[in-house]
C-alpha cells in the first residue's frame, strides 16, 4: 500500500463526499458547515457531541446521515432509569437451546443517536462511552463487535441542567468534536416551514454511499499528508493551551492526535490529500473546546463555553500561520 | 474559493501587558541610572528601586502579594517623606529627585494602568532631563537617545494595548489582584513571540525614521542661532555643590591615606598651536604656603591676593606673549574637580563662555570660581607664559626689602612653625645637602631634589614612621617611600630651612595627547603636587618637582611636536574620549564661531566628496572610451563573451531559484526544514492571497498549495507552477488597471 493517497482514490473520495453532502442538504437546510463537520467526524472515525437547544435539528441531522448511507441507525433516549443493558444488550437464558443467548442492544448499529446523554446515570453513560472507545461490547467475557463504521451522535441541552448528570471531562475526551447547530437563517427556516415533512420516518432519503465506501474513506485518512510546518503549527497550538492562564489544564495528547486526525479528514472531505493550516485553524474550537475547562468559576455553562472559545480563538490568532 | 492567507501573528493582550511591564521596568532603570552621574544623595533609594524593579521583572506576580495597607499608606508616606526631606535638607531639586525615585519604586510595586505607564515615562524623563541639564555630559546624550527610543516603544505598546482592548474600559479601581498575564510570565517565550510577530521591515523603517529625526535635529542644531543654554537653565542653583576629587586648599600629612587611582577624565584641553605645547605641562591650580602642625594650607596673606569677587566673562593676566606666540588654549574642566581653574602660568587673557563669579590672584596666576561647578566648565586662555619661572615683581620687591626695619615677615613664605628638635633636624639635613655652601635657589633645588630622590622612592601607599615631632620631618629623615605631596612638602621645608621662600603647588602634571581629537586629556590620576622656590636673581618663582628626574632650571622648556609625540595616545579609550571632546567642542561649547567653522567644514566635505565623485566618474567614462576604442582581438572578445554569459547565468539562476536561496544561505544551515521550494510556494500564495482571486486562478492556487503543503512525490513541476503563478499575478494586475481605466473613463 502506498504512503500517499492515489489520485483515483482521491477522486472516489471526492465523489462520495459530494454525494453525501448533496443528499444531506436535502433535509438539513442552510447548515453546510455543520454537514461538513459531521462528515469530517465520520471520516475521521470519531464520535460527535451535539449541544444545542431542543428542536433545532440535531436528531434530523443524525437521521439524515444514517439514511444517506447504506447503514443501520438506532436511537436511544437517555433517561435517569435507563440501564447499561438497555444500551449494550443483555444475555438471557434461551430455553430452547438451553443456554444464555446475547440479545443485542441499540448500540449495535452504525449510527447511534444517544439523545440527551446527560440525563442517564453515570453508570449507563460509562457503558456507552466504553463502547465508543473500544467499538465492542463485552458480556460474560465474550466480546461482541459493534457495527463498522460506528459513530455515536450524542446530544445534550446546554441550558437545562435540572436532573442531569454532566459528563466528566475524562469522558468528554472520547468525543472527537462538539458542535452546535444554531438556529437556521430566516430564508432557510422558511423553506423548512414550507416542506410538509412530519416525523423522522418521513425523511425520504436514498442511500448514496455504501458502508464499504465509508470504510475506504476512513482508511484513507492516515495517508493524508501533514507537512512539518503544519505539524509544528498544530503542536504550538496544543502547547499554548497548556500555558494559557485561563485554562485549568491544557489539551491532552489524545486531543492533539484528535486534531491532527480531524484535520486530515477535513482535507479529504475537501478533496485534498494534504493538510492546509486552515484545516487545523478551523477545527481548533470544535475539537478542543469541550476538552478544556476554565480555571475560574463561571456563572453558567454557556458563559464558560463562550469564554473557552474566545480564549482558543485568541490563542490561534497569536500563533503565526505557516506561510 | 478560499486561499490560506499568511496572517502575521499578533501579540495577545496578555503578552502586550507583559511587554509593557518589561518596558516600564527598563524605563525605570534608565531613569534612576541618571543618579550615577548626578551629584545627589539618593544612592539608597536608587539601590532600592533597582532591586525592586529587577525583582518585579523576574517575578511579575510579586506586586500582587503587596499587602493592601501598603497601597493605602503609600501616597501619604511618600508625601510625608518629601515634606520631611525638604524641611530637613532645604534643597528643592534633590528632594524632587528623591520623590521621583520613590514614585518610580511604587509604580513598580503595583500593577500599572494606562495612566501609570504614562507616569513612568514622565517620571523617568524628569530624571534624565535634570541629570542632563546638571551635567551636560556625553552620557546624557546617549542616555536621552536610549530613553527616547524606549519611551516610543512603550507608547506604541500602550497604543496597541488600547486597540486590543477597544470597548473594554479600564477598571476604575487600581489593580490589586495578580492579573493573569503576571502569573505565567516567561520572558524568553515573550522574546521568541516578539521575534515572531515583529515585521522587521517596519522595525527597520521605524529605526530609519528615528535616525532621520535625530539627524534632522542635529542639522537644526547646526543651523539655528546660538544661545547660552546655561543662562536659560537654573537647575544647578538648586543643588549643593561638593567636590569629588578632593582638591582643597589644605594638605594634611599626619593622616596620609592611600590615593585612589581615579582614571576618569578631569580636564580636556584644545590647543590652537601645537608648537606651543611643553613636553611636561604642569597645570597649576592652587598654591599652599602656610605650614603648621603637619598641614599645608593657603595662608591668609595669599588668600588676600585673590582680591574681591568679580563678575565678568573675561580676565586679563600679567603675561605679554611675543608676537606670533599667542596660542589659544580651550579648557573643558569636568564637574567635581575643583573650583580652582587649572592654568599653565601667567596668561594674557582668560575668557569664559558667560559671565562668572570668580576671584583672580594676578601675581599667583590663579583663578578661583565662587562655587565648585557641577557641570563641565569651559574657558579659553590666550597667550600663556610657558617658562618654568613664574615672574613675581611685587614679591621680588618685598623679598629684596625683607631685612629693612619697617618690613614685617608676613607673607614671605619662609615661615617654619616647628619644635626646636625639628628645626635641628632640618638644619642638619640642609647642611648635608648644601655641604656648608650657600648655593642659589636653582642650585639648591637641584641638590635638594637629588637628595630627596636618593633618600625616598615613590609610592602611592606611603608609610610615615611613628614618634614625636612633625610627621613630615619624621618622614623626611626616614627612608620610607612617599607620594608627590610628601616630596613637595619636604622640599618646601628644606628650602625654607635653607632660607629660601618656597611653597607647595597642587594641580595636574602631564596628560596624554589624543591622536583622534587632537587635544590634551588629563585624568584625575594625574593629579600632582610640586613646589615653587623663589629665585631672587631671576625675580620669580621657579618650579621644582622633586619627583621629576631633572629639576627645572630657569628658562624655556622644550615644546612642540616632540611633546605631542611623547604623549600620543591612539588607544581605544582615546577613541572614546575623542567622542567626549567632540561633544564638548561641537555641542556643549558650541558658539557662533564653532557653528560657522562646522558649517564651513560640512560644506567643504560635501564639495570635496562631489568633486571626487565627479572626477571618478569622468575617469571611469574615459577608461571605458579607451577600452572600447582599443583594438578588439580574439582574446578580448572571448573574455567579454564569457563575462556576459556569466552574468546572464547568474541572473537566470537567481531568477529560477528565487530569493529563497539567499535567505536560506543567510539564515545558515540550521533550518533544514525550510525547504526553499516550499518557501517560494508560500510567498507566491501570500502574493495571490492579497486581493480577489479569479476563477482561473483556482488551479494555480491549488498547485501552489500542493507544492507548499503537499507530499513531495505528489508535486507538480514547481518551476512551472511558479511561472503560472507569476502569469496569474500579472493578469490580475492588468485586470485591475483596466478596471481602474474604465472606471475613470
Amino acid at each position: 500500500m502506498s504512503d500517499f493517497v492515489a489520485a483515483s482514490q482521491l477522486n472516489d473520495a471526492k465523489q462520495a463526499v459530494a454525494k453525501l453532502q448533496a443528499n444531506m442538504r436535502l433535509t438539513i437546510r442552510g447548515k453546510d458547515d455543520v454537514i461538513e463537520q459531521v462528515l469530517v467526524c465520520l471520516v475521521a472515525g470519531g464520535h460527535l457531541l451535539l449541544e444545542d437547544l431542543p428542536g433545532v435539528g440535531k436528531t434530523t441531522l443524525a437521521y439524515s446521515l444514517a439514511r444517506s448511507m447504506d447503514c443501520s441507525f438506532s436511537r436511544v433516549q437517555f433517561t435517569s432509569d435507563l440501564l447499561p443493558s438497555d444500551v449494550t444488550g443483555v444475555a438471557i437464558y434461551d430455553e430452547t437451546v438451553k443456554e444464555f443467548v446475547f440479545k443485542r442492544g441499540p448500540v449495535f448499529a452504525n449510527i447511534v443517536l444517544a439523545d440527551e446523554i446527560n440525563r442517564a446515570t453515570p453508570k449507563t453513560q460509562s457503558a456507552l462511552l466504553e463502547v465508543m472507545d473500544r467499538a465492542r461490547v463485552t458480556i460474560d467475557g465474550e466480546a461482541h463487535a459493534v457495527g463498522a463504521p460506528f459513530m455515536v451522535f450524542a446530544t445534550q441541552n446546554p441550558v437545562d441542567y435540572e436532573g442531569t448528570f454532566p459528563l466528566p471531562e475524562s469522558q468528554m475526551d472520547r468525543f472527537l468534536m462538539r458542535l452546535r447547530m444554531g438556529y437556521p437563517e430566516p430564508r432557510d427556516e422558511r423553506e423548512i416551514l414550507r416542506s410538509a415533512r412530519g416525523g423522522y420516518d418521513a425523511i425520504a432519503l436514498n442511500p448514496v454511499a455504501t458502508r464499504s465506501e465509508i470504510l475506504a474513506l476512513q482508511a484513507m485518512v492516515p495517508q493524508v499528508f501533514v507537512e512539518e510546518s503544519v505539524l509544528d503549527y498544530l503542536l504550538r497550538i496544543v502547547a499554548a493551551t497548556r500555558t494559557e492562564a485561563e485554562f485549568r489544564s491544557g489539551v491532552s495528547v489524545r486531543g492533539g492526535v484528535a486534531l491532527r486526525t480531524a484535520a486530515q479528514a477535513r482535507a479529504l472531505v475537501r478533496g485534498r490529500d494534504f493538510v492546509l493550516p486552515e484545516d487545523v485553524t478551523d477545527l481548533v474550537p470544535p475539537i478542543f473546546a469541550h476538552r478544556l475547562a476554565l480555571a475560574r468559576q463561571t456563572s453558567d455553562a454557556l458563559e464558560e463555553r463562550r469564554a473557552v472559545t474566545a480564549a482558543l480563538k485568541r490563542i490561534v490568532g497569536s500563533i503565526p500561520t505557516p506561510s | 474559493m478560499t486561499t490560506p492567507v499568511a496572517r502575521r501573528p499578533q501579540l495577545s493582550p496578555d503578552e502586550l501587558q507583559q511587554l509593557k511591564w518589561l518596558l516600564g521596568g527598563l524605563l525605570t532603570l534608565l531613569g534612576v541610572g541618571t543618579v550615577l552621574y548626578m551629584d545627589i544623595d539618593a544612592w539608597v533609594l536608587t539601590g532600592l528601586t533597582v532591586a525592586a524593579t529587577l525583582a518585579t521583572l523576574l517575578r511579575p506576580e510579586l506586586p500582587g502579594r503587596v499587602p493592601r495597607w501598603v497601597h493605602a499608606l503609600a501616597f501619604p508616606a511618600i508625601a510625608a517623606f518629601f515634606a520631611g526631606d525638604l524641611w530637613l535638607k532645604m534643597e528643592l531639586l534633590p528632594a524632587m529627585v528623591r520623590l521621583d525615585i520613590l514614585l518610580l519604586i511604587y509604580r513598580n510595586l503595583s500593577y500599572r494602568q494606562r495612566r501609570d505607564d504614562l507616569q513612568i515615562i514622565v517620571l523617568g524623563l524628569f530624571l534624565v532631563i535634570v541629570a542632563g541639564v546638571l551635567t551636560v555630559s556625553l552620557t546624557f546624550a546617549g542616555h536621552l537617545l536610549v530613553y527616547t527610543a524606549c519611551s516610543l516603544a512603550m507608547l506604541l505598546v500602550i497604543t496597541l494595548g488600547d486597540a486590543a482592548q477597544v470597548g473594554k474600559p479600564e477598571p476604575a479601581q487600581p489593580i490589586r489582584e495578580t492579573p493573569s498575564w503576571a502569573r505565567h510570565t516567561d520572558w524568553r517565550r515573550l522574546l521568541r513571540r516578539l521575534q515572531e510577530v515583529t515585521d522587521w521591515r517596519v522595525v527597520g523603517l521605524g529605526a530609519a525614521l528615528f535616525a532621520g529625526v535625530v539627524g534632522v535635529s542635529a542639522l537644526l542644531f547646526l543651523a539655528i542661532p546660538r544661545f547660552q543654554i546655561e543662562n536659560s537653565m537654573f537647575l544647578d542653583r538648586f543643588i549643593t555643590k561638593k567636590a569629588k576629587s578632593g582638591f582643597t586648599d589644605v594638605i594634611r600629612f599626619g593622616d596620609v591615606s592611600e590615593i585612589q587611582l581615579d582614571t576618569s577624565i578631569a580636564l580636556s584641553v584644545d590647543v590652537s598651536d601645537q608648537s606651543q605645547i611643553p613636553v611636561t605641562p604642569y597645570w597649576r591650580m592652587l598654591v599652599l604656603d602656610d605650614y603648621s602642625n603637619g598641614t599645608f594650607r593657603l595662608s591668609g596673606g595669599l588668600r588676600a591676593q585673590f582680591g574681591s569677587e568679580r563678575t565678568n566673562s573675561f580676565q586679563t593676566g600679567q603675561a605679554r606673549p611675543r608676537l606670533g606666540e599667542k596660542a589659544v588654549w580651550t579648557f573643558y574642566l569636568e564637574s567635581g574637580v575643583s573650583r580652582y581653574l587649572p592654568l599653565l602660568g601667567h596668561f594674557d587673557m582668560l575668557r569664559f563662555r558667560e559671565s562668572q563669579n570668580y576671584r583672580f590672584a594676578g601675581a599667583l596666576a590663579l583663578v578661583s570660581l565662587r562655587e565648585e561647578p557641577v557641570s563641565m566648565t569651559a574657558y579659553r586662555v590666550e597667550g600663556f607664559d610657558l617658562t618654568t619661572l613664574l615672574p613675581d615683581p611685587v614679591f621680588a620687591e618685598r623679598w629684596r626689602r625683607r631685612h629693612e626695619p619697617d618690613q614685617k615677615p608676613v607673607g614671605l613664605q619662609t615661615r617654619l612653625i616647628l619644635r626646636d628638635s625639628d628645626h635641628g633636624v632640618l638644619r642638619r639635613t640642609v647642611s648635608e645637602i648644601t655641604g656648608g655652601e650657600s648655593p642659589g635657589a636653582a642650585e639648591f633645588a637641584r641638590r635638594a631634589g637629588e637628595w630627596l630622590r636618593r633618600q625616598h622612592s615613590y609610592s602611592l601607599t606611603p608609610a610615615i614612621p611613628g614618634g614625636d615631632g612633625d610627621p613630615l620631618i619624621r618622614w623626611l629623615v626616614s627612608r620610607e617611600a612617599g607620594h608627590c605631596e610628601l616630596h613637595a612638602g619636604s622640599f618646601v621645608l628644606l628650602a625654607r630651612a635653607a632660607g629660601f621662600a618656597a611653597r607647595v603647588v597642587t594641580g595636574f602634571r602631564g596628560g596624554s595627547w589624543n591622536g583622534y581629537s587632537n587635544n590634551f586629556t588629563i585624568r584625575n590620576s594625574e593629579a600632582h603636587a610640586w613646589a615653587e622656590i623663589f629665585d631672587e636673581r631671576a625675580g620669580g618663582w621657579l618650579r621644582v618637582d622633586p619627583l621629576a628626574p631633572v629639576v627645572a632650571t630657569t628658562g624655556e622648556e622644550p615644546r612642540g611636536e616632540a611633546a605631542v609625540a611623547a604623549r600620543l595616545d591612539r588607544s581605544w579609550a582615546a577613541r572614546f574620549d575623542s567622542l567626549r571632546v567632540f561633544w564638548y567642542r561641537r555641542i556643549v561649547n558650541f558658539d557662533q564661531r564653532s557653528q560657522a567653522e562646522t558649517l564651513k567644514a560640512v560644506k567643504e566635505a560635501t564639495q570635496n566628496t562631489g568633486r571626487r565623485l565627479r572626477v571618478a566618474l569622468e575617469g571611469a567614462v574615459d577608461n571605458l572610451k579607451v577600452w572600447l576604442t582599443s583594438p578588439w582581438d580574439e582574446v578580448r572578445l572571448v573574455r567579454v563573451a564569457a563575462f556576459v554569459i556569466g552574468v546572464g547565468a547568474l541572473g537566470w539562476f537567481l531568477k529560477s531559484v528565487g530569493p529563497g536561496w539567499w535567505r536560506l544561505r543567510l539564515r545558515g544551515f540550521g533550518h533544514r526544514r525550510d525547504d526553499p521550494v516550499r518557501r517560494e510556494a508560500g510567498r507566491w500564495l501570500s502574493r495571490l492571497a492579497n486581493g480577489e482571486a479569479a476563477e482561473e486562478e483556482a488551479g494555480v492556487i491549488a498547485d501552489l498549495q500542493r507544492v507548499r503543503f503537499g507530499a513531495r512525490p505528489t508535486w507538480p513541476e514547481p518551476a512551472r507552477v511558479f511561472q503560472r503563478a507569476h502569469q496569474a499575478l500579472r493578469s490580475r494586475r492588468r485586470r485591475a488597471v483596466s478596471r481602474t481605466g474604465s472606471g475613470s473613463g
